[in-house]
């Protein structure tokens, strides 16, 4: 059954799914499939819109998706729905924007019973700066523990939103689905733009397809593109020819053209995603629009960390893994980068903490290679004395002290929403992180809004859970850059066994360097198993010794049983461990496992 | 062919909290009238594949063999010198619980031509007897033991455990001292090792046992061993002492990883270059032996290459080392030639002493044998 007509403009809605995380976004982008006929009973499965393993495990939407619905509305006519998923974390903000500026419309969806957080908050901010119509819908309220009043009145609290406005609903029981479709159509704008002008396509995601190259997904402002049309980026002048155009329904389903208003994919033998950034324009290269559309800018990685394969082997592999990865995601940076105790590894650039999460468990998971990665850091700008400005994201390249004029380091304003009674213990902490306090608001009496700034840095590591364990779960956070100021900033070095560990050298602020040293040699003490000699673990800032540990010589490791059958067991034991010792790093002459690295980063 | 001949009863009164022995608490007597049969099974089964076997030790392991009858005992041993051909020399050893004896059983155990008895003492302290889960105190242990001498046992061994939860030097220093003063003829010492699938494992993850520092345990591990040398015992295997001429013979075929045959439930056998296991659980045993095949679970042939490692490992786990002449009748290739780099390694570590004649660990050595063996392994 396929349905391939084009409808007036009239009839096209662009709408998104704007959401806090786990408040129900892609089950109520589920029920909306499952309405409409776009997916039947039998395609039916969790979360039909996240494709990847990790999507669906940690419940979230890492990559944009754009899927068409047709709908036979209440008035009866025929619609044609496109639906624009965005990921739900702070860290793809930027996509999240580009993909709210291809809708005229938004979903915001509130939980009933954790209400509005700072993701709400923060959606509601970029819906509106996109000029987006939002149909406010509280979901999961069939849960014992809703309360869609008290949430109804949080959101008119946040915003202009209205009482009368907001939808109830329950994406689990399906309740509520035919009330946001009729508001769909009855509240957002059909899209503006004309068919008649030259060509302009918003590109609001991409990805990579081993058999097909990039597929960019548009959506077409103005204009019509068809097969066989040259076509351009307004950032790029390197042409290409359309070779087929088409939409989701959720799978891929080539269709004759698109025209404005319309959201589709674009294939045209694009070699490089990094040639179709998210954010930029596709024009008709035979006949240019003048204009871009307005929003496009480059992102720029935020949180940096090195990464490297713990069996050198597998360096050409992961070298391999990223390029692919890269493919499918423009925002991912890297570099190759040799560490004196690593040996040949990756500089790479995240959006964010998530992101590189993310990363890091795919190349594990989808590519098989063990890493190791080191403490993620931020990008700080050095002033040296000469003059020269570096920036540095790994301690390893920051300049002798004695050279150095100032350092700065990017600062964030941080919005939390919580509730009110964990006001001291997220105080607390903010202090501790070096953050000042700014604002401070009630949402409602239960529930404020607290701005800081803080240091990037702070935040990268374990703010969130400190945060979220602070208040039972209840806080939330959101964040943006605000720019970049002075610091108080010294490198640690850590040297195992008199020999330093490049790759574990870190940039602190001078009044935690002590604490974080010292918990740091605790840490390696407690993992890098003795050796057959003492080894020393130090801490050193500019070679004066701040921290040190002994690990004693190894005195015991013997079994005491051996008789018959114990050989067999034992001789596979014995080739595992020396298996697992292969699998270790070596400094000098000390063997380090990877939990070593990992351990660290949770300090 | 000579080899050693081992029985495996894999039953118990009750199971320790630290065992990961192929053992189960019994619980009904037909249980072992049933293992019994499925034993004289297996035996008779072999008895055709094996008629030219020289058998040089007998070996009555568990669980605990003793749970049997002596009479019980008395014919299964008879069974197997009818079946096989035992040397009239054997050395025969039965394991023993102090509170599963009697004289009445200790004076069968003679007649069925048992001449060696390893007493399951663990501990002479009743505090950490009753935390391992045994079924007998101290004053049981030397009351079994005396009997069994009266009786007229002149090889005997006495298990001692060590490192156990909340255990110091003192306490294992006390134990050994009274372990020695009944003169025994061999000592077995093992250190508590936490095994996966033990309820000692599950209060080990839950940081409910309180160890030994790894420091504590070498210091109870070294006094171990110079006391036992000062009182006349040779430490002739990493966990095992012996008087002049008591070495267990049974066992060392194992550390000399030479051929034996091991019926009962998860017995292992190792003939030919064939090293294989029977059924561990007993039920699944006792079925298999009544379709009249071998109740062979699985097996490995091993190449030369793992032979080799496998006698380096088990033959350095002895005071006499690996000798050269052995390996190079035994495999045909020269031990430094095929092992140099790892030996010579070692000899720099300070774990292996080379001399003319053979390899063996150093003091050192000992106590780091896993550091040694895992040099050898692939």
């Amino acid at each position: 059954m396929v349905k391939d007509y084009h409808c007036s403009m009239e009839n096209i809605r662009n709408f998104s799914i704007i959401a806090h995380i786990d408040h129900g976004k892609s089950t109520i982008a589920d029920r909306l499939l499952e309405y409409t006929g776009t997916i039947s009973e039998r395609e039916k499965r969790e979360q039909v819109l996240d494709d990847m393993d990790l999507e669906r495990e940690k419940g979230i939407t890492i990559k944009s998706k754009a899927v068409r619905l047709y709908y036979h509305s209440q008035d009866g006519k025929e619609y044609i729905l496109n639906l624009i998923d965005t990921p739900g974390h702070v860290d793809f903000s930027y996509e999240v924007s580009r993909s709210l500026a291809a809708c005229e419309g938004a979903l915001l969806i509130v939980d009933a019973s954790q209400g509005v957080q700072a993701q709400t908050a923060a959606n509601i901010n970029l819906a509106l700066k996109s000029n987006l119509k939002i149909i406010p819908v509280i979901n999961k309220i069939d849960l014992s523990t809703a309360n869609p009043d008290r949430v109804m009145q949080e959101l008119q609290n946040i915003s202009e939103i209205k009482g009368e406005e907001i939808i109830l609903a329950s994406a689990k029981e399906g309740i509520g689905t035919s009330d946001i479709l009729e508001a769909i159509v009855k509240k957002i704008p059909p899209p503006k733009g004309s068919s008649n002008l030259p060509l302009r396509a918003l590109i609001f995601d991409s990805i990579y397809n081993p058999y097909k190259g990039t597929i960019v997904y548009v959506k077409v402002v103005d204009g019509v593109i068809e097969p066989g049309m040259i076509i351009q980026t307004m950032s790029n002048d390197i042409k290409y020819e359309v070779a087929e155009i088409g939409i989701f329904r959720p799978k891929m389903q080539p269709i004759k053209k698109l025209t404005a208003g319309e959201v589709g994919y674009i294939i045209a033998g694009f070699k490089n995603i990094k040639d179709t950034q998210v954010g930029d324009t596709i024009i008709d290269a035979s006949n240019p629009a003048r204009e871009g559309l307005p929003g496009y800018k480059k992102v720029t990685p935020l949180v940096f960390c090195s990464i490297y394969p713990v069996d050198n082997k597998e360096f050409e592999n992961l070298k391999i893994a990223l390029e692919k990865l890269k493919l499918n995601d423009s925002s991912l940076f890297s570099e190759p980068e040799t560490s004196e105790a690593l040996g040949f590894g990756f500089r790479c650039g995240f959006l964010g903490l998530l992101h590189m999460e993310i990363i890091q468990e795919r190349l594990e998971r989808e590519y098989s290679i063990n890493l190791i990665a080191t403490t993620p850091s931020v990008m700080y700008q050095v002033f040296k004395k000469n003059g020269e400005i570096l920036k540095i994201s790994n301690p390893v390249s920051l300049p002798p002290r004695n050279e150095i004029e100032k350092i700065e380091e990017p600062y964030v304003k941080v919005n939390i929403i919580t509730p009110s009674k964990c006001i001291g213990g997220i105080m607390d902490l903010v202090q501790e992180r070096r953050g000042s306090f700014k604002n401070m608001e009630y949402i409602d009496e239960k529930i404020l809004r607290l701005d800081y700034h803080l240091p990037l840095n702070e935040i990268i590591l374990d703010f969130y859970d400190k945060l979220k364990s602070i208040s039972s779960g209840y806080a939330s956070l959101d964040y943006e850059i605000i720019g970049y100021q002075p610091s108080e900033l010294a490198k640690v070095d850590i040297l195992v066994n008199h020999q330093l560990v490049d790759a574990l050298s870190f940039i602190v602020h001078k009044d935690k360097a002590y604490k974080r040293a010292r918990k740091i040699v605790e840490k390696l003490k407690e993992i890098i198993p003795r050796q057959m000699y003492e080894v020393p673990l130090q801490a050193t800032i500019e070679s004066k010794i701040i921290a040190r540990e002994t690990i004693k010589a190894l005195k015991k490791d013997v079994t005491a049983k051996c008789y018959g059958g114990d050989i067999t067991r034992k001789r596979k034991l014995l080739e595992k461990q020396k298996a697992g010792k292969k699998r270790m790093k070596k400094i000098g002459k000390v063997e380090i496992p990877q939990e070593a690295f990992l351990g660290i980063l949770k300090i | 062919m000579e080899l050693g001949l081992y029985l495996h009863f894999p039953y118990c009164i009750s199971k320790c909290p630290y065992c990961d022995f192929n053992s189960y608490q019994l619980e009904e007597a037909n249980q072992i009238y049933s293992y019994i049969s499925a034993l004289y099974r297996e035996i008779t089964a072999y008895s055709q594949k094996l008629k030219t076997g020289n058998i040089k030790t007998v070996y009555l392991g568990g669980g605990t063999p003793t749970i049997l009858s002596g009479t019980q005992i008395f014919n299964i041993l008879k069974f197997c010198e009818d079946k096989f051909t035992i040397d009239k020399n054997a050395e025969i050893t039965i394991e023993a619980n102090p509170g599963t004896l009697d004289g009445e059983k200790l004076k069968l155990l003679i007649e069925s031509g048992i001449n060696r008895l390893s007493l399951g003492a663990q501990s002479f302290n009743d505090v950490f007897l009753k935390k391992l889960g045994r079924i007998h105190n101290a004053q049981d242990i030397i009351n079994s033991y005396f009997l069994a001498r009266e009786t007229g046992f002149a090889n005997i061994n006495i298990d001692i455990m060590f490192a156990l939860p909340d255990q110091n030097t003192e306490d294992l220093q006390d134990t050994l001292k009274k372990a020695v003063s009944l003169k025994p003829d061999h000592l077995s010492l093992y250190n508590l090792t936490i095994k996966p699938g033990t309820e000692y494992y599950r209060e080990y993850k839950r940081g409910k046992l309180n160890l030994p520092t790894e420091d504590e345990e070498y210091d109870m591990y070294n006094w171990v061993i110079d006391f036992l040398e000062e009182n006349g015992f040779e430490h002739y295997e990493i966990a095992n002492f012996a008087r002049p001429h008591k070495k267990s013979m049974h066992n060392l075929i194992y550390w000399q990883n030479k051929p034996y045959l091991g019926i009962g439930a998860g017995a292992y056998s190792y003939i030919r270059g064939y090293r294989y296991m029977n059924y561990e659980n007993p039920v699944k045993y006792i079925k298999e032996t009544m379709s009249g095949k071998l109740p062979k679970d699985n097996g490995e042939r091993l190449s030369l290459r793992k032979r080799m490692i496998e006698t380096i490992i088990l033959g350095l786990r002895t005071k006499d080392g690996v000798g050269y002449k052995k390996f190079k009748k035994r495999f045909g290739v020269s031990l430094n030639d095929i092992f140099c780099r790892q030996i010579n390694k070692l000899v720099n570590l300070g774990l292996l002493e080379k001399s003319y004649v053979k390899i063996k660990l150093t003091r050192d050595g000992i106590f780091l044998a896993n550091v040694v063996f895992r040099e050898f392994v692939d």
